[in-house]
Protein backbone atom coordinates (compact mmCIF):
# COMPACT_ATOMS: atom_id res chain seq x y z
CA UNK A 1 0.00 0.00 0.00
CA UNK A 2 1.73 3.36 -0.88
CA UNK A 3 1.45 6.50 0.39
CA UNK A 4 -1.19 8.72 0.51
CA UNK A 5 -0.53 12.18 -1.97
CA UNK A 6 -1.41 15.19 -0.02
CA UNK A 7 -3.51 17.23 -2.46
CA UNK A 8 -3.97 20.22 -0.26
CA UNK A 9 -6.72 21.15 2.43
CA UNK A 10 -10.30 21.81 0.39
CA UNK A 11 -12.16 22.73 3.60
CA UNK A 12 -10.89 24.95 6.01
CA UNK A 13 -12.47 25.54 9.38
CA UNK A 14 -11.23 28.57 11.37
CA UNK A 15 -12.13 28.64 14.89
CA UNK A 16 -13.11 32.50 15.68
CA UNK A 17 -13.65 34.42 18.52
CA UNK A 18 -12.80 37.77 17.86
CA UNK A 19 -9.47 37.87 19.82
CA UNK A 20 -6.20 39.21 18.51
CA UNK A 21 -5.02 35.37 18.06
CA UNK A 22 -8.28 34.53 16.34
CA UNK A 23 -7.40 37.06 13.93
CA UNK A 24 -4.37 36.37 13.09
CA UNK A 25 -5.66 32.64 12.89
CA UNK A 26 -7.79 34.02 10.29
CA UNK A 27 -5.14 35.63 8.34
CA UNK A 28 -3.46 32.79 7.87
CA UNK A 29 -6.50 30.16 7.22
CA UNK A 30 -6.99 32.95 4.65
CA UNK A 31 -3.95 32.88 3.32
CA UNK A 32 -3.76 29.29 2.75
CA UNK A 33 -7.69 28.97 1.80
CA UNK A 34 -6.21 31.28 -1.10
CA UNK A 35 -3.16 29.58 -2.05
CA UNK A 36 -5.10 26.19 -2.41
CA UNK A 37 -8.65 27.02 -3.72
CA UNK A 38 -10.32 25.83 -0.51
CA UNK A 39 -13.28 26.84 0.60
CA UNK A 40 -13.24 28.47 4.09
CA UNK A 41 -15.40 27.63 6.78
CA UNK A 42 -15.48 30.02 9.97
CA UNK A 43 -17.48 29.28 13.20
CA UNK A 44 -17.60 31.23 16.26
CA UNK A 45 -19.07 29.63 19.45
CA UNK A 46 -21.19 31.47 21.93
CA UNK A 47 -20.24 29.97 25.42
CA UNK A 48 -23.00 30.77 27.58
CA UNK A 49 -22.52 31.23 31.31
CA UNK A 50 -23.21 28.56 33.65
CA UNK A 51 -25.67 28.16 34.84
CA UNK A 52 -27.29 30.03 32.11
CA UNK A 53 -29.85 32.54 34.30
CA UNK A 54 -33.15 33.66 31.78
CA UNK A 55 -32.89 37.38 30.89
CA UNK A 56 -28.52 37.30 31.27
CA UNK A 57 -28.45 34.13 28.69
CA UNK A 58 -30.08 36.16 25.77
CA UNK A 59 -28.48 38.99 26.57
CA UNK A 60 -25.05 37.50 26.18
CA UNK A 61 -26.74 35.50 23.34
CA UNK A 62 -27.78 38.51 21.35
CA UNK A 63 -24.54 40.88 22.60
CA UNK A 64 -22.33 37.85 20.91
CA UNK A 65 -24.34 37.75 17.67
CA UNK A 66 -24.11 40.98 17.08
CA UNK A 67 -20.72 41.15 17.18
CA UNK A 68 -19.93 38.55 15.53
CA UNK A 69 -21.95 39.42 12.89
CA UNK A 70 -19.65 42.97 12.68
CA UNK A 71 -16.71 41.18 12.50
CA UNK A 72 -17.95 39.16 9.49
CA UNK A 73 -18.45 42.22 7.37
CA UNK A 74 -14.57 42.71 6.79
CA UNK A 75 -14.07 38.71 6.39
CA UNK A 76 -16.67 38.25 3.52
CA UNK A 77 -15.14 41.88 1.99
CA UNK A 78 -11.68 40.12 2.65
CA UNK A 79 -13.18 36.74 0.90
CA UNK A 80 -14.33 38.21 -1.89
CA UNK A 81 -11.43 40.10 -2.52
CA UNK A 82 -9.47 37.57 -2.78
CA UNK A 83 -12.10 35.06 -4.30
CA UNK A 84 -12.07 32.36 -1.68
CA UNK A 85 -15.80 31.09 -1.05
CA UNK A 86 -16.46 31.79 2.46
CA UNK A 87 -19.07 30.05 4.99
CA UNK A 88 -20.01 31.64 8.70
CA UNK A 89 -21.64 30.14 11.32
CA UNK A 90 -22.27 31.20 14.88
CA UNK A 91 -23.18 28.22 17.09
CA UNK A 92 -23.76 28.29 20.95
CA UNK A 93 -22.08 26.01 23.08
CA UNK A 94 -18.61 24.32 24.53
CA UNK A 95 -15.88 25.51 21.82
CA UNK A 96 -14.00 22.67 21.98
CA UNK A 97 -17.17 20.57 21.16
CA UNK A 98 -18.78 22.84 18.84
CA UNK A 99 -16.02 23.08 16.83
CA UNK A 100 -15.15 19.24 16.24
CA UNK A 101 -19.11 18.98 15.44
CA UNK A 102 -18.59 21.70 12.68
CA UNK A 103 -15.54 19.93 11.47
CA UNK A 104 -17.35 16.86 10.87
CA UNK A 105 -20.88 18.24 9.57
CA UNK A 106 -18.60 20.25 7.08
CA UNK A 107 -15.79 17.19 6.47
CA UNK A 108 -12.88 19.67 7.20
CA UNK A 109 -9.39 18.55 6.17
CA UNK A 110 -8.12 21.42 8.36
CA UNK A 111 -8.86 22.85 11.82
CA UNK A 112 -7.06 26.45 12.06
CA UNK A 113 -7.05 27.52 15.73
CA UNK A 114 -5.59 30.53 17.09
CA UNK A 115 -3.26 29.87 20.67
CA UNK A 116 -4.21 31.48 23.47
CA UNK A 117 -1.61 32.21 26.51
CA UNK A 118 -3.80 30.72 29.78
CA UNK A 119 -2.91 31.07 33.44
CA UNK A 120 -2.44 27.62 35.24
CA UNK A 121 -5.34 28.16 37.07
CA UNK A 122 -7.29 29.24 33.77
CA UNK A 123 -6.26 26.07 32.12
CA UNK A 124 -7.10 23.95 35.54
CA UNK A 125 -11.02 25.32 36.02
CA UNK A 126 -11.15 25.28 32.44
CA UNK A 127 -9.23 24.11 30.18
CA UNK A 128 -7.64 24.57 26.97
CA UNK A 129 -9.94 24.12 23.99
CA UNK A 130 -7.13 23.91 21.64
CA UNK A 131 -5.83 20.69 23.45
CA UNK A 132 -9.55 19.27 23.06
CA UNK A 133 -9.54 20.38 19.81
CA UNK A 134 -6.34 18.19 19.24
CA UNK A 135 -7.27 15.32 21.32
CA UNK A 136 -10.30 14.37 19.37
CA UNK A 137 -10.19 15.97 15.99
CA UNK A 138 -10.70 13.49 12.95
CA UNK A 139 -8.42 15.83 10.97
CA UNK A 140 -5.24 17.49 11.22
CA UNK A 141 -5.33 20.50 13.35
CA UNK A 142 -3.07 23.64 13.10
CA UNK A 143 -2.64 26.01 16.58
CA UNK A 144 -1.27 29.32 15.25
CA UNK A 145 1.13 31.27 17.74
CA UNK B 1 -22.68 53.19 58.01
CA UNK B 2 -25.24 56.19 57.47
CA UNK B 3 -23.17 57.35 54.47
CA UNK B 4 -25.96 56.70 51.34
CA UNK B 5 -22.99 57.63 48.51
CA UNK B 6 -20.54 55.04 50.43
CA UNK B 7 -22.68 52.44 51.21
CA UNK B 8 -23.39 52.79 47.54
CA UNK B 9 -20.14 52.84 46.55
CA UNK B 10 -19.51 49.54 48.71
CA UNK B 11 -22.67 47.78 47.02
CA UNK B 12 -21.58 48.91 43.22
CA UNK B 13 -17.76 48.34 43.91
CA UNK B 14 -19.27 44.32 45.25
CA UNK B 15 -21.28 44.48 42.20
CA UNK B 16 -18.38 44.91 39.76
CA UNK B 17 -16.18 42.93 41.82
CA UNK B 18 -18.35 40.10 41.03
CA UNK B 19 -18.58 40.98 37.51
CA UNK B 20 -15.13 40.50 37.20
CA UNK B 21 -15.17 36.90 38.74
CA UNK B 22 -18.34 35.84 36.25
CA UNK B 23 -15.96 36.70 33.32
CA UNK B 24 -12.71 34.91 34.81
CA UNK B 25 -14.98 31.91 35.61
CA UNK B 26 -17.59 32.29 32.96
CA UNK B 27 -20.23 31.69 35.48
CA UNK B 28 -23.65 33.31 35.81
CA UNK B 29 -23.34 36.65 37.34
CA UNK B 30 -26.44 36.11 39.53
CA UNK B 31 -24.27 33.10 41.21
CA UNK B 32 -21.41 35.02 41.52
CA UNK B 33 -23.17 37.96 43.05
CA UNK B 34 -24.82 35.63 45.20
CA UNK B 35 -21.84 34.30 46.33
CA UNK B 36 -20.03 37.83 46.49
CA UNK B 37 -22.65 38.98 48.74
CA UNK B 38 -22.76 36.17 51.37
CA UNK B 39 -18.61 36.32 51.59
CA UNK B 40 -18.71 40.22 51.80
CA UNK B 41 -21.26 40.08 54.52
CA UNK B 42 -19.56 38.13 56.67
CA UNK B 43 -16.27 39.76 56.15
CA UNK B 44 -17.07 43.43 56.68
CA UNK B 45 -20.01 42.12 59.28
CA UNK B 46 -16.79 40.22 61.32
CA UNK B 47 -13.89 42.67 60.70
CA UNK B 48 -15.44 46.06 59.81
CA UNK B 49 -18.96 47.23 60.62
CA UNK B 50 -21.43 45.71 62.86
CA UNK B 51 -24.25 44.85 60.53
CA UNK B 52 -21.88 43.94 57.09
CA UNK B 53 -23.52 45.29 53.99
CA UNK B 54 -26.98 46.74 55.86
CA UNK B 55 -29.32 44.64 53.34
CA UNK B 56 -31.96 45.93 55.16
CA UNK B 57 -31.67 49.72 54.20
CA UNK B 58 -34.86 50.89 52.81
CA UNK B 59 -33.49 52.15 49.63
CA UNK B 60 -31.47 48.96 49.22
CA UNK B 61 -34.63 46.84 49.50
CA UNK B 62 -36.54 48.74 47.09
CA UNK B 63 -33.61 48.74 44.12
CA UNK B 64 -33.33 44.88 45.23
CA UNK B 65 -37.36 44.56 44.85
CA UNK B 66 -37.32 46.51 41.80
CA UNK B 67 -34.75 44.12 40.51
CA UNK B 68 -36.40 40.63 41.09
CA UNK B 69 -39.70 42.49 39.56
CA UNK B 70 -38.23 43.49 36.34
CA UNK B 71 -35.89 40.31 36.23
CA UNK B 72 -39.00 38.45 36.45
CA UNK B 73 -40.91 40.23 34.14
CA UNK B 74 -38.19 39.58 31.41
CA UNK B 75 -38.41 35.67 32.11
CA UNK B 76 -42.02 35.93 31.49
CA UNK B 77 -41.44 38.06 28.34
CA UNK B 78 -39.23 35.83 26.45
CA UNK B 79 -42.19 33.07 26.28
CA UNK B 80 -42.86 32.78 23.14
CA UNK B 81 -46.77 31.68 22.72
CA UNK B 82 -46.29 30.16 19.37
CA UNK B 83 -44.99 27.35 21.27
CA UNK B 84 -48.26 26.99 23.38
CA UNK B 85 -50.53 26.13 20.51
CA UNK B 86 -48.63 23.21 19.17
CA UNK B 87 -48.63 20.45 21.86
CA UNK B 88 -50.41 22.47 24.60
CA UNK B 89 -51.12 19.19 26.66
CA UNK B 90 -48.77 17.58 26.45
CA UNK B 91 -46.44 20.75 27.76
CA UNK B 92 -49.20 21.21 30.32
CA UNK B 93 -48.79 17.90 31.83
CA UNK B 94 -45.02 17.93 31.56
CA UNK B 95 -44.81 21.31 33.14
CA UNK B 96 -47.02 20.91 35.87
CA UNK B 97 -45.12 17.25 37.08
CA UNK B 98 -42.07 19.36 37.07
CA UNK B 99 -43.48 21.28 39.23
CA UNK B 100 -45.66 18.92 41.81
CA UNK B 101 -43.18 16.32 41.69
CA UNK B 102 -40.54 18.58 43.48
CA UNK B 103 -43.03 20.90 45.29
CA UNK B 104 -44.69 18.06 46.96
CA UNK B 105 -41.76 16.25 47.35
CA UNK B 106 -39.79 18.45 48.96
CA UNK B 107 -42.52 19.48 51.02
CA UNK B 108 -42.94 15.81 52.80
CA UNK B 109 -39.25 15.57 53.36
CA UNK B 110 -38.70 19.42 54.70
CA UNK B 111 -41.76 18.50 56.84
CA UNK B 112 -41.08 14.42 58.13
CA UNK B 113 -37.39 14.44 57.87
CA UNK B 114 -35.68 17.90 58.88
CA UNK B 115 -39.05 18.23 60.77
CA UNK B 116 -39.54 21.64 59.95
CA UNK B 117 -43.13 23.38 60.46
CA UNK B 118 -45.99 23.64 58.07
CA UNK B 119 -45.15 26.93 56.31
CA UNK B 120 -41.15 26.75 56.12
CA UNK B 121 -42.04 23.21 54.48
CA UNK B 122 -44.37 24.42 51.92
CA UNK B 123 -42.08 27.57 51.22
CA UNK B 124 -39.41 24.78 51.07
CA UNK B 125 -41.60 23.11 48.29
CA UNK B 126 -41.82 26.06 46.72
CA UNK B 127 -38.17 27.63 46.73
CA UNK B 128 -37.11 23.59 44.75
CA UNK B 129 -39.90 23.01 42.14
CA UNK B 130 -38.26 25.81 40.15
CA UNK B 131 -36.52 25.09 36.81
CA UNK B 132 -34.17 27.39 34.72
CA UNK B 133 -36.04 27.89 31.40
CA UNK B 134 -32.49 29.66 30.15
CA UNK B 135 -30.61 26.51 31.06
CA UNK B 136 -32.58 24.20 28.78
CA UNK B 137 -32.62 26.56 26.42
CA UNK B 138 -28.83 26.75 26.66
CA UNK B 139 -28.59 22.81 25.95
CA UNK B 140 -30.92 22.92 23.05
CA UNK B 141 -29.08 25.23 21.38
CA UNK B 142 -26.08 23.45 21.88
CA UNK B 143 -27.46 20.23 20.96
CA UNK B 144 -29.36 22.28 17.95
CA UNK B 145 -33.02 20.94 19.08
CA UNK B 146 -34.36 23.94 19.69
CA UNK B 147 -36.18 23.76 16.58
CA UNK B 148 -37.73 20.60 16.84
CA UNK B 149 -41.45 20.23 17.97
CA UNK B 150 -39.70 18.06 21.51
CA UNK B 151 -37.26 21.43 22.04
CA UNK B 152 -40.28 23.55 22.00
CA UNK B 153 -42.54 21.63 24.27
CA UNK B 154 -40.00 20.77 26.91
CA UNK B 155 -39.26 24.88 26.64
CA UNK B 156 -42.98 25.56 27.05
CA UNK B 157 -43.38 23.06 29.96
CA UNK B 158 -40.34 24.79 31.71
CA UNK B 159 -42.24 28.28 31.74
CA UNK B 160 -45.50 25.96 32.85
CA UNK B 161 -43.07 24.71 35.68
CA UNK B 162 -41.77 28.51 36.74
CA UNK B 163 -45.59 29.28 36.29
CA UNK B 164 -46.60 27.20 38.79
CA UNK B 165 -43.41 27.99 41.45
CA UNK B 166 -44.72 31.54 41.10
CA UNK B 167 -48.30 30.91 41.30
CA UNK B 168 -47.34 28.71 44.22
CA UNK B 169 -45.61 31.66 45.59
CA UNK B 170 -48.12 34.21 45.16
CA UNK B 171 -51.18 32.58 47.04
CA UNK B 172 -50.40 30.02 49.57
CA UNK B 173 -49.00 32.13 51.61
CA UNK B 174 -51.66 34.66 51.28
CA UNK B 175 -55.04 34.58 53.41
CA UNK B 176 -57.49 34.08 50.92
CA UNK B 177 -59.84 37.38 51.55
CA UNK B 178 -61.66 39.91 49.29
CA UNK B 179 -58.69 41.34 48.52
CA UNK B 180 -57.49 38.43 47.08
CA UNK B 181 -60.41 38.36 44.66
CA UNK B 182 -60.20 41.79 43.92
CA UNK B 183 -56.53 40.95 43.00
CA UNK B 184 -57.65 38.06 41.01
CA UNK B 185 -60.51 40.06 39.22
CA UNK B 186 -58.42 43.09 38.44
CA UNK B 187 -55.45 41.51 37.00
CA UNK B 188 -57.02 39.10 34.70
CA UNK B 189 -59.17 42.16 33.06
CA UNK B 190 -55.64 43.72 32.85
CA UNK B 191 -54.04 40.68 31.52
CA UNK B 192 -56.64 40.38 29.18
CA UNK B 193 -56.54 44.16 28.21
CA UNK B 194 -52.26 44.52 27.69
CA UNK B 195 -52.12 42.26 24.30
CA UNK B 196 -54.24 44.73 22.64
CA UNK B 197 -53.54 48.18 24.93
CA UNK B 198 -49.93 47.91 24.80
CA UNK B 199 -49.13 47.83 20.79
CA UNK B 200 -51.82 50.61 20.26
CA UNK B 201 -49.92 52.67 23.24
CA UNK B 202 -46.48 51.87 21.93
CA UNK B 203 -47.03 52.86 18.33
CA UNK B 204 -49.08 56.14 19.53
CA UNK B 205 -46.57 57.12 21.48
CA UNK B 206 -43.64 55.20 21.87
CA UNK B 207 -40.06 55.69 20.18
CA UNK B 208 -39.34 58.54 21.79
CA UNK B 209 -35.80 60.02 24.26
CA UNK B 210 -38.26 60.23 27.18
CA UNK B 211 -38.24 56.26 27.31
CA UNK B 212 -41.83 56.39 27.48
CA UNK B 213 -42.34 52.43 26.93
CA UNK B 214 -40.08 51.83 29.96
CA UNK B 215 -41.91 53.78 32.14
CA UNK B 216 -45.28 52.27 31.23
CA UNK B 217 -43.82 48.92 31.93
CA UNK B 218 -42.77 49.84 35.42
CA UNK B 219 -45.52 51.79 35.86
CA UNK B 220 -47.76 48.47 35.20
CA UNK B 221 -45.64 46.38 37.34
CA UNK B 222 -45.43 48.85 40.29
CA UNK B 223 -49.55 48.86 40.32
CA UNK B 224 -49.96 45.16 40.32
CA UNK B 225 -47.04 44.66 42.25
CA UNK B 226 -48.91 46.92 44.78
CA UNK B 227 -52.04 45.48 44.53
CA UNK B 228 -50.69 42.07 44.90
CA UNK B 229 -49.10 42.53 48.32
CA UNK B 230 -51.81 44.61 49.51
CA UNK B 231 -54.15 41.27 48.91
CA UNK B 232 -51.45 39.12 50.35
CA UNK B 233 -49.81 38.35 47.84
CA UNK B 234 -46.06 38.53 46.13
CA UNK B 235 -45.14 40.95 43.41
CA UNK B 236 -43.22 39.17 41.04
CA UNK B 237 -46.83 36.85 40.79
CA UNK B 238 -48.45 39.46 38.11
CA UNK B 239 -44.61 40.87 37.26
CA UNK B 240 -44.28 36.76 36.06
CA UNK B 241 -47.54 36.85 34.22
CA UNK B 242 -47.39 39.79 32.07
CA UNK B 243 -44.41 39.24 31.14
CA UNK B 244 -45.86 36.16 29.82
CA UNK B 245 -49.16 38.33 28.07
CA UNK B 246 -46.52 40.71 26.67
CA UNK B 247 -44.30 38.30 25.23
CA UNK B 248 -45.97 38.08 22.19
CA UNK B 249 -45.79 41.75 21.74
CA UNK B 250 -42.96 43.72 23.74
CA UNK B 251 -41.04 40.88 24.28
CA UNK B 252 -40.63 40.81 20.55
CA UNK B 253 -39.42 44.73 20.63
CA UNK B 254 -35.74 43.99 21.24
CA UNK B 255 -34.69 47.44 21.69
CA UNK B 256 -37.03 47.98 24.68
CA UNK B 257 -35.72 44.61 26.23
CA UNK B 258 -32.44 45.47 25.63
CA UNK B 259 -33.05 49.30 27.21
CA UNK B 260 -34.40 47.13 29.95
CA UNK B 261 -31.62 44.90 30.49
CA UNK B 262 -29.47 47.80 31.03
CA UNK B 263 -31.37 48.98 33.68
CA UNK B 264 -31.97 45.59 35.41
CA UNK B 265 -28.33 44.61 34.64
CA UNK B 266 -26.58 47.37 35.42
CA UNK B 267 -27.97 48.67 38.49
CA UNK B 268 -31.17 46.82 39.76
CA UNK B 269 -29.91 42.53 39.96
CA UNK B 270 -26.87 43.28 41.49
CA UNK B 271 -28.64 44.73 44.72
CA UNK B 272 -30.99 42.20 44.39
CA UNK B 273 -28.71 39.20 43.90
CA UNK B 274 -25.88 40.59 46.65
CA UNK B 275 -28.76 41.25 48.81
CA UNK B 276 -29.90 37.39 48.84
CA UNK B 277 -26.65 36.10 49.15
CA UNK B 278 -26.05 38.78 52.43
CA UNK B 279 -28.40 37.17 54.29
CA UNK B 280 -26.96 33.82 53.78
CA UNK B 281 -25.28 32.58 57.24
CA UNK B 282 -22.44 30.82 56.97
CA UNK B 283 -22.05 29.85 60.21
CA UNK B 284 -25.57 28.18 59.97
CA UNK B 285 -24.20 26.49 56.61
CA UNK B 286 -20.81 25.22 58.44
CA UNK B 287 -22.91 24.21 61.57
CA UNK B 288 -25.40 21.75 59.57
CA UNK B 289 -24.52 20.66 56.12
CA UNK B 290 -26.42 17.64 56.33
CA UNK B 291 -29.73 19.68 56.12
CA UNK B 292 -28.34 21.36 52.78
CA UNK B 293 -27.27 17.73 51.18
CA UNK B 294 -30.43 16.50 52.47
CA UNK B 295 -32.45 19.42 50.64
CA UNK B 296 -30.39 19.11 47.64
CA UNK B 297 -30.73 15.32 47.29
CA UNK B 298 -34.77 15.81 47.79
CA UNK B 299 -34.53 18.28 44.50
CA UNK B 300 -32.36 16.59 42.56
CA UNK B 301 -34.34 13.35 42.86
CA UNK B 302 -37.93 14.75 43.18
CA UNK B 303 -37.16 16.12 39.89
CA UNK B 304 -35.24 13.32 38.59
CA UNK B 305 -38.08 11.08 39.19
CA UNK B 306 -40.80 13.33 37.18
CA UNK B 307 -38.36 14.76 34.44
CA UNK B 308 -36.36 11.47 33.20
CA UNK B 309 -39.36 8.99 32.45
CA UNK B 310 -41.23 12.34 30.43
CA UNK B 311 -37.92 12.92 28.47
CA UNK B 312 -37.68 8.84 28.28
CA UNK B 313 -41.06 8.50 27.32
CA UNK B 314 -39.37 11.53 24.40
CA UNK B 315 -37.16 8.64 22.88
CA UNK B 316 -34.56 10.77 24.58
CA UNK B 317 -32.18 8.19 26.07
CA UNK B 318 -29.20 7.06 27.70
CA UNK B 319 -26.99 10.60 28.22
CA UNK B 320 -29.06 12.63 26.35
CA UNK B 321 -31.84 12.06 28.74
CA UNK B 322 -29.57 12.11 31.73
CA UNK B 323 -28.18 15.61 30.58
CA UNK B 324 -31.66 16.98 29.92
CA UNK B 325 -32.51 15.76 33.18
CA UNK B 326 -29.70 17.25 35.36
CA UNK B 327 -29.83 20.41 33.73
CA UNK B 328 -34.08 20.74 34.21
CA UNK B 329 -33.26 20.30 37.67
CA UNK B 330 -31.38 23.76 37.99
CA UNK B 331 -33.43 27.82 38.95
CA UNK B 332 -31.26 29.62 40.40
CA UNK B 333 -33.75 32.95 40.49
CA UNK B 334 -37.07 31.90 41.10
CA UNK B 335 -35.17 29.79 43.94
CA UNK B 336 -33.68 33.07 45.62
CA UNK B 337 -36.56 35.17 45.23
CA UNK B 338 -38.82 32.37 46.90
CA UNK B 339 -36.36 32.23 49.76
CA UNK B 340 -36.13 35.59 50.32
CA UNK B 341 -39.82 35.76 49.97
CA UNK B 342 -40.28 33.34 53.33
CA UNK B 343 -37.34 35.20 54.69
CA UNK B 344 -38.54 38.91 54.55
CA UNK B 345 -42.38 37.43 55.61
CA UNK B 346 -41.10 35.52 58.51
CA UNK B 347 -41.80 32.25 57.29
CA UNK B 348 -38.37 31.10 57.43
CA UNK B 349 -35.98 31.30 59.73
CA UNK B 350 -32.96 32.88 58.63
CA UNK B 351 -31.01 29.56 59.41
CA UNK B 352 -33.72 27.71 57.14
CA UNK B 353 -33.15 30.51 54.63
CA UNK B 354 -29.63 29.91 54.52
CA UNK B 355 -29.99 26.16 53.54
CA UNK B 356 -32.46 26.67 51.28
CA UNK B 357 -30.35 29.13 49.07
CA UNK B 358 -27.39 27.14 49.70
CA UNK B 359 -29.55 24.34 47.98
CA UNK B 360 -30.53 26.57 45.23
CA UNK B 361 -26.60 27.35 44.67
CA UNK B 362 -25.74 23.88 44.74
CA UNK B 363 -28.73 22.58 42.54
CA UNK B 364 -27.95 25.48 40.17
CA UNK B 365 -24.04 24.27 40.22
CA UNK B 366 -23.89 20.74 40.46
CA UNK B 367 -25.84 19.23 38.13
CA UNK B 368 -23.83 21.58 35.99
CA UNK B 369 -20.78 20.30 36.51
CA UNK B 370 -21.87 16.41 36.48
CA UNK B 371 -23.87 16.98 33.31
CA UNK B 372 -20.60 18.73 31.58
CA UNK B 373 -18.42 16.35 32.83
CA UNK B 374 -20.18 13.43 32.20
CA UNK B 375 -23.38 13.13 30.63
CA UNK B 376 -22.15 15.39 28.27
CA UNK B 377 -23.91 13.40 25.03
CA UNK B 378 -20.65 12.63 23.26
CA UNK B 379 -22.03 10.33 20.69
CA UNK B 380 -23.07 13.37 19.25
CA UNK B 381 -19.67 14.37 18.76
CA UNK B 382 -18.46 12.42 16.04
CA UNK B 383 -15.62 10.00 16.04
CA UNK B 384 -14.60 11.01 19.69
CA UNK B 385 -11.86 8.30 20.27
CA UNK B 386 -12.74 5.85 23.30
CA UNK B 387 -9.91 4.62 23.85
CA UNK B 388 -6.08 4.65 23.57
CA UNK B 389 -5.83 2.69 20.98
CA UNK B 390 -8.34 4.84 18.49
CA UNK B 391 -6.89 8.08 19.53
CA UNK B 392 -3.70 6.44 17.84
CA UNK B 393 -5.81 5.45 14.90
CA UNK B 394 -6.97 8.96 14.46
CA UNK B 395 -3.24 10.71 15.27
CA UNK B 396 -1.98 8.19 12.06
CA UNK B 397 -5.05 9.01 10.44
CA UNK B 398 -4.32 12.47 10.09
CA UNK B 399 -0.32 12.59 9.56
CA UNK B 400 -1.34 9.81 6.44
CA UNK B 401 -3.67 13.04 4.81
CA UNK B 402 0.11 14.79 5.59
CA UNK B 403 2.07 12.92 4.05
Amino acid sequence: MGSTVFVGFQRILVAFDASPHAEHALDVALSMAGDMKAKLYVVAVIRPPEPAESAEFNAVLEDARERYELCFVPLRERARQKEIELETDIVVGHPAEQILHRADAIQASLIVLGKRSHTILHRWMLGSNSERVLKYAHCPVMIVH
Amino acid sequence: MTNTWALSALWVGLALAATLLAIWFRISTALSEIVVGAVAQLVIGVFLVQGGLLGNTQWIAFLAGTGAIVLTFLAGAELDPAIFRTKWRETLIIGLAGFFGPFLGCTAIAHFVLHWSIMPSWLCGVALSTTSVAVVYSVMLELGFNVTEYGKSILAACFINDLGTVIALGLIFSPFTIKTLIFVVVSVAVFVALPFLTPWFFRKYGGRVSELEAKYILFLLFALGGLAVWAGSEAVLPAYLIGMVLGGTVGKDHSLIRRLRTLTFGLLTPFYFIRAGSFVSVPALIAAPATMLILFMAKMLTKAAVVFPAVRAHRYEGNSGTYYTLMMSTGLTFGTISALFGLSHNIITQAQYSYLVGTVIASAVIPTVIANSFFLPRHLLPHAPTSKKSEHAVQRRAAAEEV
